[in-house]
């Protein structure tokens, strides 16, 4: 599995890379960090290019690659990369231009090779996009910051599942909240949450909600054969069946300490584009990390 | 639903939220076509201020790469009968454009070179003595440099001066983050007041010369510009040293002008024999606009220079042509051919009449209205479309404004280089912003002040100073 963690600021990313790394470490995956840069104007991009390339001889980084360098350090701090070599340092490493606007801080001397350092530079939604198409990523994992049409678009536009990381404290002790469906989206979920729970030993609390009914049979069918998954693989887990508004009951049962897992909407592109859908909606008002799995 | 409906309208939707600004433009256009021409305008003048509307829009919002957008534009101007194609042929290559394009290979080779280091030793030598006279001395130095040679050229060669200075400074406290910001303004605000100086300076200069000499039959030699301007640029100077104190207080403790001192001094330039090549060619190139852009005009000599950087074997043309923005020298040419157009219609005449019709509902008083408002018009308009695009497609109006007067057409080229105000306005903007150490709200802040005692000084001096010329 790949997985991509976004980052910005080192003030604000350090609970998207902490949580992403728990991700993708419970999966055993290959993990791309990349961060991308302000959007250059097609006017100054050579320029600005040029600027880069001789602050890059000289040794004085650009910005996105402090950022990475920050990153590297953070993981190595947590122990998600093992250093063998005690003379690496990060002013060792290399940046090589890959194809445009990418460009991947070759590590030198022993480390990971699950670890790919990668610097951007562009529209965040356009980069990201391309990142995940190029590597092939099949989550990625931003920050909760910048306006929530950014996250829409990203659900909307970005070929993977997508993790929303907001107010997350790995001082606080989390529980999946997992609200299943009949869409192919739940079921990735399902699958996702499995994975993640049994690896960190979390608790599931497995949720349907019935709107404007009094009860729905295929639900809860659904409900009990994800109880049933999650029984036979030991993981520990409730079941609950909410009523009214899906958005509000979610957002309420979720309160700031769960990590949520559920499907994207299978509804029309089209009207997801203007009106939104409810995993957009639950992601944007939520106060706590939420996965949109496709 | 069917998988690859959703896969389909997913991607539609995609191209649709990326090229919006495209669909916008061509649907308000094709809005404008069914319209009645405006009475006292031609229809191909009519059609040429559409064009002009939807490459403003396309160049501001970049819903397409540049290439497109100048080809566009050529394509437009011959489909909507505003010109023959070898009339849009013959408009889409002249000096200006070769300056554009030779001033853009010049600057790669001679960035390419590693001149920085010679240049600190040099300003260290002479403004070393105090901090505040460093970044004094760096912003002097890099306004003459650029004036020259070109705020692209410059930028990329003093940048790194400055942020080798502040490479430890710890931007947490207001102090420190305040000597960065100081430092790499004094930089930034150099080489950006630097390029009105000469007409190199800036393409947006060798446009307006070309357009005056084209429609009023004026002529401005590289001499007659610097006697206009340079005093500008020195007022300029002494102005933004005080904005940039009063917006930055610090001590400057930070600063590590010892360190680098050390650093510079122990780098080996003295055997670099490159470096004395470049500095002869640099010198030729600039005494050859001074002595003979009338008989070879400048794009000639500029292009002249990349030459002989090529021919030396000092730069590769694999390093011009990675670096070089063609899109930028194809966007410049359409561009300036649309100007052409908006002029030999009489769209511009237009566009005049139709101004001076406003100014007349104004009460009546002393002050003269079309000046200030061009200036600041073409000055605004620089900040969110770029200077050199602004004079190609604003200049003829500015020249028709009043044809004999050369202070209307050198104001509306002058002002368009007051790119204090965005971050999008010039190369040297861009760059000080694709540090991330400079936001774009601190960018505008600083800017605003500037750029009213920028359109101040311009006035003062084009009322008091230009007309002892």
């Amino acid at each position: 599995m790949n997985i991509l963690i976004a980052i910005g600021g080192k003030e604000y990313s350090k609970p998207t890379l902490e949580l992403g790394m728990k991700i993708s470490d419970s999966f055993e995956a290959s993990t791309t960090i990349a961060y991308v840069g302000k959007k250059i104007s097609q006017f100054s991009e050579k320029d600005v290019s040029v600027v880069h390339q001789n602050l890059d001889d000289r040794e004085l980084y650009r910005p996105g690659v402090r950022t990475l360098e920050w990153a590297y350090d953070f993981l190595q701090s947590k122990n998600y990369i093992d250093k063998k070599d005690a003379n690496v340092t990060f002013n060792d490493h290399l940046i090589i231009d890959e194809e445009n606007s990418r460009m991947r801080v070759l590590l030198k001397g022993s480390h990971s090779n699950k670890i790919d350092l990668i610097l951007r530079t562009g529209e965040i939604i356009d980069q990201l996009r391309a990142e995940v198409e190029t590597s092939n990523q099949e989550i990625t994992i931003i920050g909760g910051g910048g306006n929530k049409g950014m996250h829409h678009k990203l659900v909307q536009f970005i070929d993977s599942s997508v993790m929303v990381v907001k107010n997350y404290s790995p001082k606080r002790k989390y529980r999946i909240l997992l609200p299943v469906n009949n869409s192919l989206g739940s079921n990735k979920a399902i699958e996702i949450a499995q994975q993640f729970a049994k690896s960190k030993s979390l608790p599931i609390d497995i949720i349907t909600v019935l709107e404007n009914k009094p009860s729905d049979d295929k639900l809860k069918n659904i409900l009990v054969s994800t109880e049933n998954r999650f029984k036979e693989a030991g993981i520990i887990n409730t079941t609950k069946i909410l009523e009214g508004n899906p958005v509000e009951a979610v957002v309420n049962y979720a309160g700031d300490n769960s990590l949520v897992m559920l499907g994207v909407s299978p509804k029309n592109p089209i009207l997801k584009y203007f009106f939104g859908s409810k995993p957009i909606s639950i992601a944007q008002q939520c106060n706590c990390p939420v996965l949109i799995a496709k | 639903m069917n998988e690859s409906y959703k896969i389909i309208s997913s991607s539609m939707l995609y191209w649709f939220s990326q090229k919006r600004w495209f669909v916008f433009s061509v649907l308000l256009a094709i809005l404008l076509l069914n319209l009645a021409t405006p009475v006292g305008l031609n229809v191909a003048g009519y059609h040429s201020l559409i064009i002009l509307l939807m490459v403003f829009t396309l160049v501001t919002f970049e819903p397409i790469p540049f290439p497109a957008i100048a080809l566009l534009t050529l394509v437009l101007q011959v489909l909507l009968g505003v010109a023959p194609p070898d009339v849009v042929a013959a408009s889409f290559m002249n000096d200006a454009v070769l300056f554009v394009m030779g001033s853009l290979m010049f600057a790669i080779a001679i960035v390419h070179q590693g001149l920085d280091i010679r240049l600190a030793k040099i300003i260290i030598k002479l403004f070393g003595r105090s901090k505040r006279l460093f970044l004094a001395g760096l912003m002097t130095i890099s306004a003459i440099l650029s004036s020259f040679l070109g705020e692209h050229t410059i930028i990329a060669i003093m940048l790194p001066i400055g942020l080798s200075v502040v490479k430890n400074v710890d931007t947490k406290q207001t102090d420190g983050k305040n000597a960065v910001l100081l430092t790499l303004f004094s930089v930034a605000y150099g080489t950006i007041i630097g390029s009105i100086g000469t007409p190199s300076g800036g393409a947006r200069n060798v446009i307006m010369i070309n357009y005056l000499q084209e429609f009023s039959s004026i002529h401005i030699d590289y001499w007659e510009w610097m006697k206009h301007a340079y005093p500008i640029l020195i007022v300029q100077l002494v102005v933004a040293y005080f904005v940039l104190q009063f917006a930055f207080p610090t001590t400057l403790k930070n600063i590590q002008i010892k360190g680098y001192k050390k650093k510079v001094s122990k780098s080996n330039t003295k055997n670099n024999i490159n470096h004395l090549f470049s500095f002869l060619i640099i010198l030729l190139i600039v005494t050859s606009w001074f002595l003979f852009n009338e008989e070879f005009g400048l794009g000639i000599i500029a292009l002249c220079g990349a030459l002989i950087f090529m021919i030396c074997g000092m730069v590769s043309w694999e390093v011009i042509n990675k670096n070089t923005n063609w899109g930028v020298i194809l966007l410049f040419a359409a561009t300036i051919s649309l100007g052409f157009q908006i002029n030999e219609t009489g769209a511009s005449s237009w566009m005049v009449e139709k101004f001076n019709g406003l100014l007349a509902l104004m009460p009546e008083s002393n002050i003269n209205f079309s000046w200030p408002f061009m200036a600041i018009l073409t000055g605004l308009t620089a900040n969110f479309f770029t200077s050199s695009a602004t004079v190609s497609l604003l200049g003829p109006m500015a020249i028709e404004l009043q044809p004999t007067d050369i202070s209307f057409a050198l104001s509306a080229a002058i002002a368009s280089g007051f790119s204090f105000l965005t971050v999008i306005s010039s190369p040297t903007a861009m760059i000080i912003y694709s540090t991330g150490l400079v936001s774009t709200k601190t960018f505008f802040k600083v800017g605003l002040l500037m750029f009213i005692s920028s359109i101040a000084i311009l006035y003062l001096m084009s009322k008091f100073y230009w007309v002892t010329l």
